[in-house]
């Protein structure tokens, strides 16, 4: 079962089965105590932060960055996916895969918010063209 | 309802793929299949999602789209297909 950790130095909050052995913002080793969601809550909430269109570009760039896969060259096809995972957001409440339909179980459809875990999907996987099921990111030539 | 069904995404890459050909069965083999976007109608997704057991097996464990559904034979296709698989099925 994940949980909540606080590091009792920096006040990271980490969501996991257990705690990070170093705390990737201060550096310090095993400081991470569990804390109550309603705590969790509370210190996550005081900063507001949104991720638009631009911003989920520039992530999904960075997130391939020394990765062995990279963002679709083809900008149209990335722009329309843009366009289905935002509206998912919009009316769904999550950025889901916009070429799988969810199920309304929640723990199950988080295995659809994108980007999804398409390194062991059967389109990506051992395949030299590989690319995750909508073509969002393809491996790196 | 017609018995050929296609659930598809408004913003599904495969979905907008597959258009032509299906546009292109109906006018060559006057078949008809019907067009259900899932993800800006919740009635069209409760369909699909209603046909889960059925579709799931047959692609990959997932409500993919495009899914092809003949709700007679409970014949499946999923993705992006050639055309010549598409007829086959449709005219099956
Ligand atoms: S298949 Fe591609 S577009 Fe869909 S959720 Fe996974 S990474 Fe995102
Ligand atoms: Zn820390």
């Amino acid at each position: 079962m994940k949980k909540f950790w606080r590091c009792h130095v920096c006040n990271d909050v980490h969501y996991g089965v257990n705690p990070p052995e170093v705390c990737p913002t201060c550096l310090v080793k095993k400081a991470y105590m569990e804390i109550s969601s309603e705590e969790a809550k509370k210190i996550s909430g005081r900063s507001e932060s949104t991720v638009d269109k631009v911003d989920f570009r520039k992530a999904i760039e960075k997130f391939s960055e020394g990765n062995q896969f990279q963002v679709n060259p083809d900008k149209k096809r990335v722009e329309t996916l843009l366009e289905g995972i935002f509206n998912c957001e919009k009316n769904h409440g999550m950025k889901y895969c916009p070429c799988r339909l969810i199920t309304k179980n929640f723990e199950d459809d988080l295995k659809l918010v994108c980007p999804c875990n398409f390194r062991i999907h059967e389109t990506y996987k051992n395949k030299e063209d590989g690319e995750c099921w909508c073509g969002l990111f393809i491996r790196r030539q | 309802m017609n018995k050929l069904l296609m659930f598809h995404g408004r913003e599904c890459p495969h979905c907008i793929a597959m258009m032509p050909h299906v546009d292109r069965l109906e006018k060559e083999t006057g078949v008809e299949i019907e067009r259900l976007e899932v993800w800006h109608n919740e009635k069209n997704a409760d369909l699909m999602r209603a046909y889960r057991e059925i579709i799931e097996p047959k692609c990959g464990g997932q409500l993919r789209t495009p899914t092809f559904m003949n709700t007679e034979t409970n014949d499946i296709l999923c993705g992006e297909i050639k055309y010549e698989e598409l007829e086959d099925w449709a005219t099956k």
